[in-house]
């Protein structure tokens, strides 16, 4: 039988989607599920089954199952992973504790800092040392190690062990004897050695990797395991793979071993839906913005491709402060996320401002209008106010809002408050939420150097189409894309996902200083343990691709940049396109450029990804059996007409080639998209939505 | 609250306006830092956030400052602006213009840190002022020490000259700049970051104008600067009125110790801060100039009384300081003042200690982390590279009303440490341990932050140089309320010998230097402290068994 079946999994903390595309019947189907957080391989049976019998294939056709998930996110915040164990270098006992030694806040007197994965009593050190250069300036104690080692075990009961040592990036040796004495004492202990999961140089960051990897290992593995398991006695005997926070996918054991690089899993699959868009809709530059309940996300898609970053922070202690968290040497898409969501609660400040997020109703109580005793206006009331949202069409009309309830909240919690009528507040509102979204995304664009011009926009999102034509019209973009059901694109994303992984090294030198013979060496490894990988992950040898890139700064400056380096072997005479690419990519980032100051490389960093999988996508399947395009008028407000009648389309009724001039809403099961006066769109040969704002 | 919004003659701005104009000056100015930042050569503003940007309104007045900006800072850079007008008046500056200047009196209060500023001109008017303040990398004179005994030996001092003119570089200024500099490449590059900075600000402001059309920024400068000042005297407001007096005494230079004499008054909604009867100036670099002072005795009372309010200039408005001239908190030129935060970052602890009188749930018990110590190696690494390195790391925060301080984190700096991997690769130097220093927290109810213990050793083949800024040898964190004062810092070489605290000096090769830091002052009656919490830092060795019999009267 011809395995022709792909399906996404994406365990969220409130639902589980699912997706799953039929390649010979170009089919797609979705699927929803509650999360059963206690064992999430439930939620994720039932769900499968449910959406093999909707399409009428058996579990023998699967091809592959792509698995994402918030569970790691999940155990740091709310901590609840493993009982882990540390081992740093003699004097260096309390690296992770200590963190930056930095205010997240510097006006806040009253700060928390984020709690240690490994409170002090469960840490240990050893008597070694390692020099920069990988010179062993102290062997390694072994005979105190096994001391700490039986304390932290039979006197602690740990389950789990971090390692992270100085230098270990440049010299594991004393690490993988650490290892082995483990494996000979406790042989079922699990162990994250730094410089495997994280070989970079800064320690702080390293152990904290390392630390959050043990934390959530065996959680993590015995889950995947029973997933495993009960997917195959489902008759399911093709492959699970599991999402990267990079955007890539890979086995099971390879998540197993390094589970902490799954954290960003479900964001990742946005970027990757948004990234297939990009190529879909013939658009190599995109903003990619999905806006939920309680966030809106925004990312760049460039050439096709996510932008991605090689570092994160998790379990922030408050969620939109930097700093506030704990730092992961972990490859992801390059992503903000602001406090921006449908639930963002409005509120009048100290100062007699409207304030709008981040905080948020979040599910329960919900917005105002839910009718489920949320008192505070979200954004999604004022949404409804000013005829965005049709109260009896919400999620498809499972859900009828209160317009009434919205009303007198919006008066009494801020018209009153700030002198102005309920239409003024609402209209504030949505203009400041808009604000707030532009500024984020304007701020990450000149952080990396872009231009804003070069970029459409594509919304997602149950919020995001409702919102993206005046965000993109803040941002000065000419096109926002809106695909069909863009409640589901995100999920889109695990079935676009090839077999992909990051490799990092820390070498640090100057370029003059390079020891090439040592550098290829790095590479090599590094391209020996990533094809064997993604050969075991179903990808065929010479379909493997490799990229390499350095970070690298001058001499003196505390940033690195990402510079592209060749390929093959490296010596002496690529010191100027070293130094070239460098200040290419300087130039990039900062106008400018400096000359006289010599440059240094701190890391050194290979992607290997097999081809994206040849799917087409067929969303003809999606149209529904309505013709009538026009489903009625409402009034809506624009800052242009004021309340105005407005005609309502039903986005199932358009085909390929269909135009609709703004003002316009058009509605689908979960998700509106609000044109304003001005604008046109067209429907695609895809059935996405194109929309030209000043046409 | 109700009458906010008719502050003012000004106001013209619905309160929906107001937020997005003031929210999108806000990020004008972070925009403008991130642009500093990311291109800076100095481990000073990289790692201790020694910078600032600023978005300034056609009088010089502050609208926006950069969020994680300094406050010394941000507050001072309209001062500065007002002595820049008075040298060359309004109408002679032109598009392109850049002024620059690091002269203490007239900005920051030392010489490395270096002050540029930009007119913003929209269709030929001149519509406000873009600033930045940045610590270069170098500037000559003495490095960073504390024992110079005139201005003259700590540097070159630049008077407000114009860096461009009208977009074209100043080549003689640059010229004397870079012969008087060590490390002349990165102190240009760092002159142009800032100048890169200050454009990012500028192009954005014109945006912000055309986007918003407005034609100038002068009605809407009105309405924030009211706004914030609203807000900060609404908070002082809730302080008892009342005189509330506190003194401070520190190491100082030698025999020439500093006692610090504070009276603050509350007073409706104005409050002022007067260091009457507080030590003389002394010919060593620990003058805080009346910049300076003004700054970190502003920046505490915001913290305590007003966090969470976006600053401007209408936030230090109610808060007037008052030093005596010729003390070591307002001293006359040519005083020494490279190390000035030694005295400065000192006077946080001395108000929190007047207002404990008024509001004691809103302030924190004296820091040892104040004035922050730190050690400057510089020298030739066995690569023959030239290194300066600084070892950024903290002594505790005070603790405070609710909780523990918190350990080896700086206050009212904001100074994070580096990694001493990253540290260790560009400098011949071993850290041997780095860790928290147990028994350092001042006891109480809530307990101070902890020291910590740097050790560190030098593998050059050739002495290093060594310059060591510290204090708190004699005089430790104090405790507020009943609580305990922390413990005091130290510094010693491994050859048995003890440094002079405040010195420029050399480390021989192989020879080991040890870092002690201060622990933070504890909050309440330490028989207060629930026995839980004693038991949780007995088990985390945050402080000894004997310790907890000794000062909470437990047994481990």
């Amino acid at each position: 039988m011809k395995k022709r079946i792909r399906i996404g999994v994406d365990v969220g903390g409130t639902f589980t989607d699912f997706v799953l595309v039929d390649e010979e019947r170009d089919q797609i189907f979705t699927g929803k599920q509650l999360t059963t957080p206690s064992d999430p391989s439930a939620a994720i049976l039932d769900g499968v089954s449910r959406l093999l019998s909707d399409a009428g294939v058996s579990p023998a056709v699967i091809d592959n199952i792509v698995h994402g998930t918030t569970l790691i996110t999940n155990t740091i915040i709310e901590r609840t992973g493993a009982k882990v164990g540390l081992v740093s270098t003699l004097g260096h006992r309390d690296t992770l504790e200590m963190a930056k030694e930095i205010r997240y806040d510097l006006y806040d007197l009253f700060i928390e800092s984020p709690p240690s994965l490994v409170p002090r009593f469960l840490r240990e050190s050893v008597a070694e040392r390692i020099s920069p250069d990988g010179e062993i300036l102290l062997e390694f104690d072994e005979e105190g190690f096994r001391n700490s080692l039986k304390k932290l075990v039979q006197k602690e009961n740990i389950e789990a062990l971090a390692i992270c040592l100085m230098h270990s990036y440049r010299n594991p040796v004393h690490e993988q004897l650490a290892k082995k004495i483990v494996g000979e004492l406790y042989r079922d202990l699990p162990v994250t050695l730094s410089s495997d999961v994280a070989p970079e140089i800064r320690e702080f960051e390293r152990t904290s990797t390392a630390c959050a990897n043990a934390y959530v290992q065996p959680l993590m593995q015995s889950y995947l395991k029973r997933l495993d398991e009960k997917l195959k006695a489902l008759g399911h005997d093709g492959t699970l793979y599991v999402m990267l926070s990079g955007g890539g996918i890979t086995t099971v054991r390879d998540a197993e071993a390094y589970p902490i690089r799954l954290i960003e899993s479900g964001p990742a699959a946005g970027a990757m839906a948004a990234s297939y868009y990009s190529t879909l809709t013939n658009t190599k530059n995109l903003i990619s913005y999905d806006m939920g309940g309680t966030t809106a996300k925004m990312c760049l898609i460039d050439n096709n491709r996510p932008d991605r970053k090689y570092d994160f922070e998790a379990g922030r202690v408050r969620r939109f402060a930097k700093g506030s968290g704990l730092p992961l040497k972990v490859s992801v898409v390059d992503m903000i996320e602001i406090g921006a969501g449908g639930g963002s609660l409005a509120s009048v400040d100290q100062m007699g401002l409207l304030k709008v997020g981040p905080r948020s109703a979040g599910s329960q109580p919900g917005p105002v209008c839910y009718g489920l005793g949320g008192q505070d206006p979200t954004v999604t009331d004022a949404d409804l106010y000013l005829g965005y949202l049709n109260p009896d069409y919400f999620l498809g009309g499972q859900m009828t809002l209160n317009l009434e309830k919205v009303e007198k909240s919006i008066e009494d919690k801020l018209a009153k408050p700030l002198g102005l009528t309920v239409l003024e507040a609402a209209v504030g509102m949505h203009n400041v939420v808009n604000e707030n979204m532009a500024a984020a995304t304007r701020m990450h664009l000149a952080e990396k150097g872009r231009d804003p011009r070069k970029y459409d926009m594509i919304a997602f999102g149950g919020a995001g189409p409702v919102h993206a034509c005046h965000m993109a019209r803040l941002l000065k973009l000419d096109n926002v894309i809106v695909p069909l059901g863009a409640g589901v694109t995100s999920a889109l994303g695990f079935l676009v996902a090839a077999p992909a992984v990051d490799y990092v090294r820390s070498y640090v030198a100057r370029l003059e200083q390079i020891n090439w013979e040592y550098l290829n060496q790095l590479f090599y490894d590094m391209e020996d343990e990533a094809r064997s990988l993604l050969i075991e992950a179903g990808a065929d040898d010479e379909d493997i691709t490799f990229e390499r890139k350095a970070d690298m700064r001058h001499v003196g400056q505390g940033f690195e940049i990402s510079v592209p380096v060749p390929d093959g072997k490296l010596s002496g005479s690529h010191v100027d396109e070293l130094r070239i690419n460098f200040f290419d990519s300087y130039r990039t980032l900062f106008e400018r450029t400096v000359t006289d100051i010599a440059i240094e490389t701190m890391s050194w960093r290979l992607a290997a990804t097999a081809p994206i999988p040849n799917i087409t996508l067929n969303f003809k399947g999606q149209k529904g059996p309505v013709d009538k395009k026009i489903k009625g008028q409402r009034s809506v407000f624009f800052s242009e007409t004021g309340f105005a009648p407005c005609d309502v389309y039903d986005r199932y009724a358009f085909s390929e080639g269909d135009t609709i001039e703004g003002p316009a809403i058009i509605e689908e099961r979960e998700s509106t998209t609000v044109m304003p006066p001005g604008s046109r769109a067209k429907i695609d040969k895809n059935l996405n939505l194109r929309i030209e704002l000043d046409a | 609250m109700g009458d906010l919004g008719a502050e003012g003659a000004g106001e013209r701005f619905d309160p929906i306006t107001l937020e997005i104009f003031w929210s999108r000056l806000i990020s004008i100015a972070d925009e403008s830092a991130a642009a500093l930042l990311r291109t800076s050569f100095s481990t000073i503003v990289r790692e201790s956030n020694d910078f600032g940007t600023v978005l300034m309104d056609a009088n010089g007045d502050s609208l926006s400052e950069n969020t994680g900006g300094i406050p010394s800072f941000a507050g001072i850079l309209p001062i500065t602006l007002k002595h820049f007008l008075a040298k060359f008046s309004r109408e002679t500056w032109k598009p392109g213009d850049c002024v620059i200047t690091n002269d203490p009196w007239l900005a920051t209060g030392h010489l490395p840190d270096i002050t540029m500023v930009m007119p913003v001109f929209l269709n030929g008017q001149l519509v406000g002022f873009s600033g930045s303040i940045a610590h270069s990398p170098d500037i000559g004179g003495s490095l960073w020490s504390a024992d110079c005994r005139e201005l003259f030996e700590e540097g070159l001092c630049i008077p407000p000259l114009k860096f461009l003119k009208e977009g074209e570089l100043n080549k003689d200024v640059e010229e004397m700049i870079v012969c008087n500099v060590r490390l002349p490449e990165q102190v240009l590059g760092d002159l142009n970051a800032q100048v890169t900075a200050n454009q990012v600000c500028g192009r954005r402001l014109i945006e912000f104008l055309e986007d918003s059309g407005l034609d100038d920024l002068s009605l809407l400068s009105k309405s924030l600067l009211s706004r914030a000042e609203t807000a900060m005297r609404n908070a002082i407001e809730e302080v008892p009125d009342g005189i509330y007096h506190s003194t401070l005494d520190a190491d100082g230079f030698d025999e020439d110790e500093t006692h610090i004499e504070c009276a603050v008054t509350v007073e409706g909604s104005n409050i002022t801060i007067d260091y009457e009867g507080t030590s003389k100036q002394i010919n060593r670099g620990l003058n805080t100039v009346m910049n300076y002072t003004h700054a970190y005795s502003a920046y505490p009372i915001k913290c305590a009384l007003d966090p969470l309010t976006p600053r401007n200039e209408g936030s230090y408005r109610p808060i007037q300081v008052i030093a005596p001239e010729g003390s070591i908190l307002n001293p006359t030129r040519p005083a020494p003042c490279n190390a000035r935060q030694l005295t400065g970052h000192m006077l946080a602890g001395v108000i929190y200690a007047a207002l404990a009188q008024a509001v004691p749930s809103k302030i924190i018990a004296d820091s040892g982390s104040a004035p922050s110590m730190r050690a400057i190696f510089s020298g030739l690494n066995p690569k023959g590279n030239r290194f300066t390195q600084i070892l950024f790391a903290s002594g505790g925060m005070g603790a405070r009303p609710t909780k523990d301080g918190i350990s080896t984190i700086a206050f009212p700096t904001n100074a994070g440490a580096g990694s001493i991997e990253a540290f260790e690769s560009v400098a011949p130097l071993i850290v041997w341990q780095k860790e928290f220093r147990a028994d350092s927290g001042g006891a109480g109810m809530y307990r101070g932050g902890l020291g910590q213990v740097c050790e560190i050793e030098s593998r050059a083949l050739e002495p290093l140089q060594l310059s060591l800024l510290s204090d708190r040898w004699r005089y430790p964190a104090t405790g507020v309320l009943g609580g305990l004062e922390g413990a005091k810092s130290h510094i010693s070489f491994s050859d048995g010998t003890v440094p002079h605290q405040k010195s420029r000096t050399v480390i021989e090769p192989g020879i080991k230097l040890k870092m002690v830091y201060a622990g933070g002052g504890g909050y309440g009656d330490p028989a207060q402290r629930e026995r839980g919490r004693v038991c949780e830092d007995v088990k985390n060795g945050y402080i000894t068994a004997a310790a907890a019999r000794r000062l909470y009267g437990q047994g481990g």
